[in-house]
């Protein structure tokens, strides 16, 4: 029985690598690295807006070297029209005013406020920080958290699914059917290597991006959330696979699923944004807790129990949709 | 080596395929499921390869009632071919072969390249990936995978389908050499000669009813019109004249210079067939 599993297991392999699976999650591990290094940390790196202040009296004199002066009205007005998120600051009256084109209330406000406060000198008491990240280890953990749900959630669900799509086409499941292996031996194996392939990706990518001594600390925990979602994703890639007729199918499937199930995800866990329903969205706790993962934070042992038994539910689902499909036609 | 009583089946609620089959296969008998699309052949097949469960009745093989024996060991003592060739198409005939048997004991496997040099696969092909094979080449390499665990018990589905003559001469024999190695073939098809050539007995099914069970020679004379047809010369003139067969025992019965041809009218398979369901096989 081990031999057969082993058959099995060599064989899914070889599927992958002949549809340059692996290939693919190497690019994309270089791919988020060079992000993560050469774009993601200098773009936050930057200040958030451009400020121009005309002040033709010179009435402010302990500006940040951030504000950039101008030398009238039109010319604050074309710089203003060129970067549509700048701020400006009109001090020809006495009083400042602020100058900007309109987007979303709050953020307008924020940036009226960011655009003053470069009026003042920086002095005064410093907050007060919490936990030991560092502003660039927190962005570094933050995206490749980040960068690591996408990988597991879109490229591990479309992987698994294209190789089951393609033995549904060859119409080899049915020659299953009828091997003396158990039936579940089948579906283990793609699920094994899936898990392998996306464990060995999350411990690459945490260890490039993060560093080797934090890396090491936060491995376990992300690890295991890793595992969570990877098996997830595959038997959720899997179940779509069975139950959906053909490749085209599953695409629209997919862009729902990235549409309508991502985007809110990543709203509510990285910015101010907060949808009341979000907690019963079950990817906004997969992702919370592989983001817990990277910053230490105690995950509960009831959601990992849950996942569990989400497992166990989609497990049986495939195990139904298989024996449908092995049953159909031929 | 099967035994099916009163097998009943229904997709659904008022979908029944199949209608109370009764019918047994001998141990080393080549045993011809015919019908028309829908008759319930493939549904008949599935539940005797252990694929399709929920059915009413007995269906028996090996000795040993079916439900009870859908386990790995059923599965090592079957083999078969299904009508389209199912492979791995990104991976050679021999890849193909190796993977397959490698569910199997060792000493129940026999040897891949043999195999596929039985069934006349060129050689140049063996290492090249199935995608580049022509559907015979494909249907071949999946009579190999069938054959691959010398199993007791054969079920080919269209075993000649997309074969060209030589091709369905050489399955032909080959089907034979199993019979004679003592394996038990259950063969579906669609094609008259198959069946007659090579089946001990055949049933015929129509709508999920067993109409017909005899071999394919007895099936013929019990549904002949017993006549003869004979053309002949007579005065320098070519007559055509068809007579009972009887009245040959006295000899030919009319006047005549010199027998031209003498014909049976003895009906072929499908002609039987037709005569028992009412439709043609296609």
């Amino acid at each position: 029985m081990r031999i057969a599993f082993r058959a099995l297991f060599q064989k899914d392999v070889r599927m992958l690598a002949s549809g340059k699976f692996f290939l693919m999650a190497i690019g994309f591990l270089f791919l988020y690295t060079a992000y993560i290094n050469l774009g993601y940390l200098r773009f936050m790196q930057m200040e958030p807006y451009s400020v121009y202040l005309y002040d033709p009296a010179g009435t402010q004199t302990e500006k940040s070297p951030l504000v950039q002066t101008v030398s009238s009205m039109e010319a604050m007005k074309t710089a203003l029209l060129s970067d549509a998120n700048a701020a400006g600051l009109d001090a020809s009256g006495g009083t400042i005013r602020v100058v900007l084109y309109a987007g979303a209330e709050a953020i307008d406000r924020h940036r009226a406020d960011y655009a003053l406060s470069l009026l003042r000198s920086s002095g005064g008491d410093p907050p007060e920080i919490l936990g030991t990240n560092t502003p660039e280890q927190k962005a570094r953990k933050e995206i490749t958290c980040e960068l690591l749900f996408f990988e597991l959630s879109a490229v591990g669900f479309l992987g698994i699914a294209a190789v089951l799509f393609k033995e549904k086409w060859m119409g080899v499941l049915r020659v299953h059917a009828i091997l003396p292996l158990r039936k579940n031996w089948f579906l283990l194996s793609k699920l094994a290597v899936f898990l392998v392939s996306d464990l060995v990706f999350a411990a690459l990518l945490t260890l490039l991006n993060i560093g080797l001594a934090d890396g090491i600390t936060v491995l376990p925990a992300v690890l295991l959330q890793t595992a969570l979602l990877s098996l997830v994703m595959a038997l959720a890639g899997l179940l779509c696979a069975l139950l959906l007729k053909d490749f085209r199918q599953f695409t629209l499937a997919y862009l729902a699923l990235a549409v309508f199930a991502a985007t809110p995800v990543f709203l509510s866990a990285n910015t101010s944004v907060k949808f009341a329903w979000i907690g019963y969205h079950p990817f906004y706790h997969v992702y919370m807790g592989l983001k817990n993962a990277y910053f230490e934070t105690a995950i509960s042992p009831i959601y990992c129990v849950g996942m569990a038994g989400v497992i166990a539910v989609l497990f049986l689902a495939v195990q139904l949709a298989f024996r449908r499909e092995t049953g159909k036609g031929g | 080596m099967i035994a099916v009583k009163n097998l009943t089946f229904s997709y659904g609620k008022d979908k029944q395929a199949l209608h109370g089959l009764n019918f047994a296969v001998e141990d080393g008998e080549i045993f011809g499921f015919l019908g028309p699309n829908g008759s319930g052949k493939s549904t008949t097949q599935k539940i005797l390869t252990g694929i399709l469960k929920g059915y009413n009745g007995k269906v028996s093989l090996f000795g040993q009632d079916i439900s009870a024996a859908y386990g790995p060991e059923f599965f090592q003592k079957i083999g078969v071919l299904f009508e389209f060739p199912y492979l791995y198409t990104n991976l050679s005939a021999v890849d193909n072969l190796n993977y397959f048997a490698s569910f199997y004991p060792k000493e129940q496997r026999r040897d891949v390249r043999e195999l596929l040099e039985m069934l006349e696969v060129k050689s140049s092909f063996l290492k090249k990936p199935v995608s580049s094979y022509s559907k015979g080449m494909r249907q071949r390499v999946s009579m190999a995978r069938a054959l691959i665990s010398s199993p007791r018990l054969l079920f080919l589905d269209e075993p000649t389908s997309g074969l060209d003559p030589s091709g369905a001469v050489l399955f032909r024999k080959i089907i034979e050499q199993e019979r004679k190695k003592g394996t038990t073939v259950f063969v579906t098809t669609h094609n008259m000669a198959d069946a007659d050539l090579l089946c001990d007995r055949v049933a015929f099914l129509s709508n999920g009813n067993l109409v017909a069970l005899d071999t394919p020679k007895r099936l013929k004379e019990k549904n002949s019109n017993h006549r003869v047809v004979i053309d002949y010369l007579v005065q320098g003139r070519r007559e055509t004249k068809t007579i009972e067969a009887q009245e040959l025992e006295q000899g030919i019965p009319f006047v005549h210079d010199e027998i031209v041809s003498l014909h049976s009218q003895e009906p072929t398979l499908e002609d039987v067939f037709i005569q028992y369901t009412g439709r043609g096989l296609s």
